[in-house]
Order: C-alpha cells, then sequence, then structure tokens
C-alpha cells in the first residue's frame, strides 16, 4: 500500500508542475458551474415581451388584453400595436409573442358567431414556443372562467350557482417533481455531471501518454511494480478530485443557484464513486493506449455534446430510435444522469435505481478491470518518421 | 556457470519493418557482455525486449530464469539505464531517486548509498532538466542500481560524456561485476570493445558472436576493406 | 503560395486532425438528425386509473386519449399504481377519475379529477401540461354547459356562456413546433465549430511547437505572410467542410432555411474568421499543442450553452450577457436561428457582421503581440 501512496503522491506533484492541467481539474469545473450556474439562474421565463393589436377597442377586448396584462408570465410592449409591427417585432425578436383582436370581435361575442382570438408566438425557438404555449392557455384558461361567470351573473346567477357550476368536473392539475418548471432544476444536473465526465477524462486519460511523451513510462514498465499498483497509485488522485468536485458541484448549485437536491445521501454518494470509478478507469485505459496526448485531448474533448444529446436527458428516449438508444445505454453518462435525476429531483429509493446501478457497476467493474490488469509490455514505438507533436517551447 | 540470458530465435518487427530477424545468444552470470552496433541496427529494440519493457513478434526470452512474456518478476533484479532521457524531467534529482525506489519497492537506505557512490549529493535539489550530460548520466546508473539488481541492462553507458563521470560509472561498474552483478551493455563506439568479456554484432537483424579481440579485428577489416575499394575508384 | 501548399499538406498529414475535420461535423449531424428523427413531441405516455367505470368516466377517458399530444398506454386500476409509473418514468401524464364520477357528473355535484404531471423532464412537462391544460378547458366547458342547460337555460344561451369567444394559437417560424428544426443544425453546428476550433489552436504553436520553426525563422520568412497564408488555407477548410453539412441538412433533412445561400455564406465565412482568430489567440499564449487545444476547448464547449441558443439570452442576468457577447459564438448562433427562421434583413444583421469584425480585430491582434514575443 505504502507503493501505491508514493506512486499517487508523485502523480500530485506531476499535477502540480502542470499548472494548465491543475488548473483544468481544479478551477475549471467551478468555472463551468459558475458560468452554467449563471446562465440558468432566474430558471423562468418571465417578462416574455407580447405586442397586443388590438382592432376593436371595445370592453370585451380590454378584456382579454386585460387577462394577458394581469399574468406574470408577459409583459406587453405597448409600442407594437399595428400587425406590421407585429410581424416586424416578432422578426427582430423584439417581441415573442402577440395577441391579435379583429375588428367586430365583440359584436361576434354577443352573436355567437365565431369571435375569435389569434395567438401567436415565437417557435424558432422552442423554449420560448413550449412555455409561452403553455402560459397562453394558462392565460386563456382563466379568462374563459372568468367571462363565463361574468355571463352567467348576466343571466341573474348567484355567486354560489355559478361556482357549482364552473366546477362541476374539476379537473386539478398537480405537476410533480419541478412544480415551478424551473429549467435550471432541469438542465444543470445534467450538465455539471457532464462537466465531471469530460474534465476528469480530459485529465486522467493524459496520465500515461505524458510519461509515454517523455520517455518515463520505461520507468514504470522496467519497474517489478504490479500493474494494480501503477493504476491505483496513478489514478488516485484524479480520483480524488473527481468526487471532490462531485460534491462540490452539487453544493454550488444547491446553494446559490437553488437546483432542488433532495434525497437519499447514501444513494448521491454512492451513485459518484461508482461515476468516478467507471471515468478514472476508462480514463486510465485510454491513456494506456493513446499515442500521445494531443490525441486524446482532441478527441474526448469533442465527446461531451453527442453524449449529452444521445443521453436523453433533455430529449426524451421515448422519441429516440432505438439505435440511438442502444449507443447512449453503453455510455455511463446516460445512466448517472437519469440515476442522478431520480435520486436528487424525484427523491425515489433504490428499488427504482436498480437498473441504474446495476448497469453503472457493470461498468465500474469492466473499467476496473481493463485498468487494472494491462500488460507491462508496451507495444514497440516506431521511432523514426513520426509526425511528433511533443514539444516544449 | 547458469545463464542469465537466454534468447532464442527473436523477431521483432516494428511496423512493416524487420527490425530483428532471428537473434539467439545465451548471457551467463558474471559475464560483461557487449551488443555492439552501427545507429539503427536494433540495440535498443534488443535491449528493451531483454528488460521486458517491449513486446516482441516471435522467439522466446529468458531472463533471470523466467520467461519474460509470462512473468515480470525477474524486474526485481534487474536494472535499466537507457539511451534516451526516461527520467521525471519536472522533478529533482532526489524526487526522481525516491519515487523510482518506491516504483521498485526499495528501502530508503538504498538511496542514499546510491547517492554517496555516485557522487549525487550536490545535486539533489536541482531539477533534472538542468543537469549535465554526465551527471544525468550517473543519476540514470543511480536509478537502475536502487535495487540492487542481478542484472544490468545499460544502452550507451558512457558515450559522449565528461571523463569524471565516466570514471565515476565505470567504477561503479566494476563494483557491481565484483559483486557477482552481470552487465548486457549497447554502444556504437567498437573502443568499448575491449572492456567486455564476449561481444554480440548486431547487423541486418542477424547477431554474430565475437570475442573483443575478434570483433576489433573484424571492425578494421571493414575499414581496410572500404579503404582499398575507395583506392582503386581513386585509380 | 508554397507556404499554402505547405499548410494544406500539414493539416493532411495530421491523420487525427483531417478525421475529424472530415468526418466529425458529418457525424455529428447524422446523429443529432437520428436522435431528433421524430422531430415533434407528440404521444406523451399517458396513463387513465379509471376508478369509477361509468358511461361518463369512460367518456373523459376516450376524450383524454383522443386529446392531441396525449397517448393512452396504460389503464392503472388504483391511485397507487399511477404514482408508481410515474415514478418509473413508464408515463408522464397520470390521470385519476374517482369513484362516482358518473354518478356526481349526472346529479351536477362536484366531481374531481386528478392529473399529474412529471415535471422532472422540462420538455416533456411544458408539453403535456399545454394537452392537459386544453383537455380541462374543454371538458369543464363541456360539463358547464349541461349544468346551465340542466338549470333550464336555453342551450344557445349557455354555449354562449362558455365558447362566445375561441383562442387560436399560432406558432410562427415553425408550425408544428418541430424540435428537430429547432436543434439539429445548431447542434451540428456546434460540432463542426468545436472541430474547427481543434484545427484552429494549431496555427501558430503548430509552427513555434516544432523543429521547422527555427528553419522558418532563419529562413527569413515574414511571420506576417506566414501567418497570413496558414490562416487563409485553414479558413478556407473550416469554410469547405461546413458545405457539406448545410446540404444535408437543407436538402436530404429538409431543415427550414429563409435567406439565401449567398447570405448564409456570407455569415458563415464571417463567423469563421473571427473563430479562427479566437483559436490563434489561444495557440499564441498555450506554451504547447495541448494546452492550446485545452484553452481552445474551455471556450468552445460551453460556448453552446452561454450563446442564448436556447435558454434564451434575455433570461439570462446582465453580466452573462455582456460575457456572451465577447465570444463569437453567440453572435453565430443567435444569427443562424435569425437567417433560418425569419430573415430579418441586412440592416438588423449588419450588427452581427460588426461583432464578429470586432472580435476578428482584437484577438489577430493580441495573437500578433504574443506571437512577436517568441
Amino acid at each position: 500500500m505504502r507503493q501505491v501512496f508514493n506512486i499517487a503522491y508523485y502523480e500530485t506533484l506531476h499535477i502540480m508542475k502542470d499548472k494548465v492541467l491543475t488548473l483544468l481539474i481544479i478551477f475549471v469545473p467551478l468555472f463551468y458551474a459558475f458560468l452554467c450556474g449563471a446562465v440558468y439562474v432566474s430558471g423562468v421565463l418571465t417578462g416574455i415581451p407580447l405586442g397586443v393589436v388590438d382592432l376593436d377597442h371595445s370592453r370585451l377586448s380590454r378584456e382579454v388584453v386585460f387577462a394577458f396584462e394581469n399574468s406574470p408570465r408577459f409583459k406587453i410592449i405597448t409600442e407594437v400595436d399595428t400587425y406590421p409591427l407585429l410581424e416586424e417585432g416578432m422578426k427582430t425578436g423584439a417581441i415573442r409573442a402577440g395577441v391579435l383582436i379583429p375588428e367586430d370581435f365583440e359584436k361576434k361575442a354577443a352573436r355567437n358567431s365565431g369571435a375569435e382570438v389569434l395567438t401567436v408566438y415565437d417557435g424558432s425557438n422552442l423554449l420560448w414556443g413550449y412555455n409561452i404555449r403553455k402560459y397562453t392557455m394558462e392565460v386563456v384558461n382563466q379568462f374563459h372562467s372568468n367571462h363565463a361567470a361574468a355571463y352567467m351573473a348576466g343571466m341573474g346567477l348567484n355567486r354560489h350557482e355559478i361556482y357549482d357550476i364552473l366546477d362541476t368536473v374539476s379537473l386539478n392539475v398537480d405537476v410533480w417533481y419541478n412544480p415551478t418548471f424551473n429549467y435550471a432544476t432541469f438542465m444543470l444536473l445534467g450538465i455539471m455531471m457532464m462537466v465531471i465526465h469530460q474534465i476528469c477524462l480530459l485529465a486522467v486519460g493524459i496520465t500515461v501518454t505524458r510519461e509515454k511523451e517523455r520517455n518515463c513510462w520505461i520507468q514504470y514498465l522496467a519497474s517489478a511494480a504490479a500493474p494494480w499498483k501503477i493504476f491505483l497509485g496513478k489514478s488516485l488522485p484524479y480520483f480524488t478530485t473527481n468526487c471532490l468536485n462531485y460534491g462540490l458541484l452539487i453544493w454550488f448549485n444547491y446553494c446559490f443557484i437553488h437546483v432542488k437536491t433532495g434525497g437519499s445521501l447514501f444513494l448521491i454518494i454512492l451513485l459518484g464513486l461508482l461515476y468516478a470509478i467507471i471515468i478514472t478507469g476508462t480514463g486510465f485505459f485510454i491513456s494506456l493506449h493513446a499515442p500521445n496526448s494531443l490525441l486524446v485531448t482532441r478527441y474526448l474533448m469533442l465527446l461531451s455534446v453527442p453524449f449529452f444529446i444521445i443521453s436523453g436527458y433533455t430529449w426524451p428516449q421515448t422519441h429516440i430510435p432505438d439505435l440511438v438508444n442502444i449507443l447512449a445505454r453503453a455510455l455511463p453518462f446516460t445512466w448517472m444522469a437519469e440515476g442522478f435525476r431520480l435520486v436528487a429531483l424525484k427523491n425515489l429509493n433504490l428499488p427504482y435505481l436498480v437498473p441504474n446501478m446495476l448497469a453503472l457497476s457493470v461498468m465500474a467493474i469492466l473499467s476496473l478491470f481493463l485498468a487494472l490488469t494491462f500488460t507491462k509490455q508496451r507495444k514497440p514505438p516506431a521511432d523514426t518518421g513520426v509526425f511528433d507533436l511533443k514539444n516544449d517551447c | 556457470m547458469e545463464p542469465v540470458l537466454i534468447v532464442t530465435d527473436l523477431v521483432q518487427k516494428v511496423g512493416k519493418k524487420t527490425v530483428l530477424n532471428g537473434v539467439s545468444f545465451t548471457v551467463h552470470a558474471g559475464e560483461r557482455f557487449g551488443l555492439f552496433g552501427v545507429k539503427g541496427a536494433g540495440k535498443t529494440t534488443l535491449l528493451h525486449i531483454l528488460a521486458g519493457v517491449d513486446r516482441f513478434t516471435s522467439g522466446s526470452v529468458e531472463t533471470l530464469g523466467y520467461d519474460v512474456r509470462k512473468s515480470g518478476a525477474f524486474k526485481k533484479h534487474t536494472g535499466l539505464v537507457t539511451q534516451k532521457r526516461s527520467l521525471f524531467e519536472d522533478l529533482n534529482t532526489y524526487e526522481n531517486l525516491d519515487f523510482i525506489a518506491a516504483l521498485k519497492c526499495v528501502d530508503k537506505d538504498n538511496i542514499f548509498s546510491v547517492i554517496d557512490r555516485l557522487e549525487l549529493r550536490e545535486y539533489l535539489n536541482k531539477p533534472v532538466k538542468s543537469l549535465e550530460a554526465g551527471v544525468y548520466q550517473r543519476l540514470s546508473v543511480a536509478c537502475a542500481l536502487l535495487n540492487d539488481p542481478d542484472l544490468l541492462i545499460a544502452d550507451e553507458l558512457i558515450n559522449g560524456i565528461d571523463i569524471y563521470s565516466r570514471h565515476i560509472i565505470l567504477k561503479e561498474l566494476e563494483r557491481f561485476l565484483s559483486n557477482g552483478g552481470t552487465c548486457v551493455r549497447g554502444y556504437s563506439d567498437i573502443r568499448f570493445c575491449e572492456q567486455m568479456c564476449r561481444v554480440g554484432w548486431l547487423e541486418g537483424g542477424k547477431i554474430t558472436l565475437y570475442t573483443p579481440v575478434e570483433a576489433i579485428e573484424q571492425w578494421d577489416r571493414q575499414i581496410q576493406a572500404l579503404s582499398c575499394q575507395n583506392g582503386t575508384d581513386d585509380d | 503560395m508554397a507556404i499554402m501548399g505547405r499548410e494544406f499538406t500539414y493539416m493532411w498529414r495530421d491523420r487525427e486532425l483531417r478525421n475529424i475535420l472530415l468526418v466529425g461535423p458529418l457525424l455529428g449531424l447524422l446523429l443529432f438528425y437520428a436522435t431528433y428523427s421524430v422531430q415533434a413531441l407528440t404521444d406523451i405516455p399517458t396513463a387513465v386509473a379509471d376508478l369509477d367505470r361509468s358511461t361518463a368516466s369512460r367518456e373523459l377517458t376516450d376524450y383524454i386519449g383522443s386529446a392531441e399530444n396525449l397517448n393512452i398506454v396504460a389503464c392503472p386500476n388504483s391511485f397507487e399504481e399511477v404514482e408508481e409509473l410515474i415514478k418509473k418514468g413508464k408515463i408522464v401524464v397520470g390521470v385519476v377519475i374517482p369513484e362516482n364520477y358518473g354518478k356526481n357528473v349526472s346529479l351536477r355535484r362536484q366531481a374531481r379529477v386528478e392529473m399529474i404531471v412529471d415535471g422532472s423532464n422540462m420538455i416533456y412537462a411544458t408539453n403535456a401540461t399545454g394537452a392537459v391544460l386544453s383537455v380541462t378547458r374543454s371538458v369543464g366547458a363541456k360539463a358547464g354547459v349541461q349544468s346551465l342547460i340542466a338549470k333550464g337555460v336555453h342551450p344557445d344561451q349557455a354555449i354562449g356562456a362558455y365558447q362566445s369567444i375561441s383562442f387560436r394559437e399560432e406558432p410562427w417560424f415553425n408550425p408544428t413546433l418541430n424540435y428537430a428544426y429547432f436543434v439539429v443544425l445548431a447542434l451540428a453546428l456546434n460540432f463542426w465549430q468545436q472541430c474547427c476550433t481543434i484545427a484552429a489552436c494549431m496555427n501558430i504553436i503548430g509552427e513555434t511547437g516544432v523543429g521547422s520553426w527555427r528553419q522558418l525563422k532563419a529562413a527569413g520568412v515574414s511571420k506576417l505572410r506566414l501567418f497570413f497564408c496558414k490562416s487563409a488555407i485553414q479558413i478556407c477548410t473550416f469554410m469547405l467542410i461546413v458545405c457539406p453539412i448545410y446540404a444535408l441538412s437543407f436538402t436530404v433533412f429538409k431543415l427550414p432555411v429563409h435567406c439565401s445561400f449567398g447570405e448564409l455564406f456570407l455569415f458563415n465565412l464571417a463567423f469563421v474568421i473571427a473563430l479562427h482568430s479566437v483559436g490563434t489567440l489561444a495557440s499564441s499564449i498555450a506554451p504547447n499543442a495541448v494546452d492550446a487545444t485545452r484553452f481552445g476547448m474551455i471556450v468552445a464547449l460551453p460556448s453552446f450553452i452561454v450563446s442564448g441558443y436556447t435558454w434564451p439570452l434575455e433570461a439570462m442576468p446582465g453580466f452573462v450577457q455582456q460575457l456572451a457577447k465577447i465570444v463569437p459564438h453567440t453572435w453565430f448562433f443567435q444569427g443562424i436561428n435569425y437567417l433560418t427562421f425569419k430573415n430579418p434583413g441586412w440592416h438588423f444583421m449588419v450588427h452581427f457582421y460588426l461583432a464578429f469584425f470586432l472580435i476578428a480585430v482584437a484577438c489577430y491582434g493580441a495573437a500578433t503581440i504574443f506571437t512577436c514575443r517568441k
């Protein structure tokens, strides 16, 4: 065990002497957490710029406008009051939604002959699109019941009767887990898992290639130190920083961005440990077989976007083709992001996490096996005519 | 004398090039075996295989009684001095010794012993990057001898270094041999043959064994043949 | 010219770089398109627990089943089962129709129906809530009209109370709320942009880092000319590899585009120059190629998130908005959105070009200063 700690100690020294690497594993995760946290900190889209074109200017049309005015979601942009301006505003992004009340609106309503309000919204960004659609529905539903109540009051029904009628069938909509539709709660946990994934992989991925480039790897190979000791020693600093970063980022999001993070602490720790094992194990394995650090850095940095997209963390798995799903299922991020959401957001306990835990455990065992049992004899390097990018200025 | 190294029909292909093509030889305990060849003859390739660092294409290599493909246990009793710099450039002299001692799982006492023997005390806090070639080579030898090996594999041990360092290294080598150690040395300067018991001449992927005297004679013959040829051309 | 040729062979010989540039962006596009191939989020898995099993409750179930976007996949027998299904993630919307629902409705007594939406995935949740809200409105209206009629109100009047005004919604620029239209091209371009960053980060370090730098210095080639030629060839390469992405997106995948190809090309060129300047800057301050790539990565990876292409720029705090405007990616992704969906015209896009120009001047300038010191 002393040998393992000695190797770990010197690996830490190597890390500290490479300033950019130190920066990468200590400050960059926090920087990313801060940056993404700041991006999503508002969490909910409010004050959506809305243009209202009222061609009727009647009592009823003002009632409609008032309903939108009253909603905390919308902010009416008064400059936009004609259809051409509405069109222009939508094109330039000055407004994201519009309400169009036609002429003779009130008259038509009184005659029951198809009085229609047109609501438009910007579908070019579906975050605007989906949210505005939902908000509009809410406003319209509210307007409808108010309107019906007023109408019935006009017919001479008393308040109690009106209430009874309106509530004949009450459909109570209950949103679980993220009732405020907070985007930060939705996105940040996944993004943080990706940050940890990427940073640790980039750091541990060059632990052996760096030695190969400096020809020091030969010292490990020529010594009698067992492969598993070399792996444990070399990956211990990365494993530790990975775990620390995991805790740090969760804490940061919880405290400063108010991302909902609940659930069993034990499960969160267990997930984090499995995840860290998989990443360090796989990173070490990649590093063993990759020819140089530049290649590792280049390829690994490209992984984040596709991994995130196909994981089903945003666009749901049910709507992703099987082929892509199978691919995603082979990646630890998919299981981790889902598992973490189940614990932290949905507050579920172990029985619901069995598939995730199982998959992560299998991956952890596999990556450990690959990393622990490497042969200490390398492929002979072809040392002539190689395009060698290793350099120190 | 029991054999320390048995190499049989060793073939090594790197990419499409066959570097070693059926090399066989045996080295006995206590022997100073010289591996001579010009640059690119495959000395380093062969030495790395003997040290159990590189995989090879076919044949068999037995070092200190172990098949190098099956077991790495012999590495406890070997030391390797590489031709290309292979110490940890970002660490200082002492840290290098300490770390390699940790890799080799040996006591701290050994570190101080080699520091004294190779006169490295004044360089302990210097970064390896800044060491002169001679001191660097002394440090490499010190690292290789940390575990008191039975077999020392050295690639270009004293080529092109200052006389004082060379003297210290050769003195240490004598000490190592007198304690019963075996040494395999690769070099490309024919004059070093005098320091060997036997010489293996690597050329075209094959090895030919000579006594030191024979090897030098062979070298001279080649030189003469070449100058004769030039002479006839001149005529 | 010789330098240009050399740079081209240089990029070609760097096998990984070649693979990344040639295969990467296209592979990304295909993968993203495959992921979003369903395109719109319809058929949200729904469960209805009908504890009443009356005609009225069956009617309601049918109504939910026929609602836009909802798709009934399970009919559990209790509230607990619905809860379980939501926890397991099998369904997103759960509806529980209580016992005596039919009786209450026919007796005009209040009947409560519980609808649960899983809010853990926002894309699902916003869509599901929209669908559920439209159901509640129509069901409520229908029941209200019936109540009024039962109270002896004239049917026309009863309908008037509820249905005299209708609201029609019209999503502009993306009428089917197609998610693939929204993200596939942007994600592919994001991937392309990362690949380009990797290449651009080699611009200076690729020279100063290897031995030939001394030879070039000794040969007295002007640095300015050298890097101008190198940059020109890199920028051309980046433009060349983006063409198949656009071609495939607009012809095969039929993603929408509302501006002319010339405009798109020009806009893209302006971005590539700005992006290249950022890469060049990274490569001028880094001590080696690996670090240069890391610097590039630190900027390129979060740029998409910060660009406001998904979570809107307007919803971010002020200082993040200002920060975002420093990186060219923000202008690019915003601009791409405007160009492909809206095409707001030249006078609007001028700001974007101006931003690219300023970024490029600043970064190239800084890179020159750093390189001259080497």
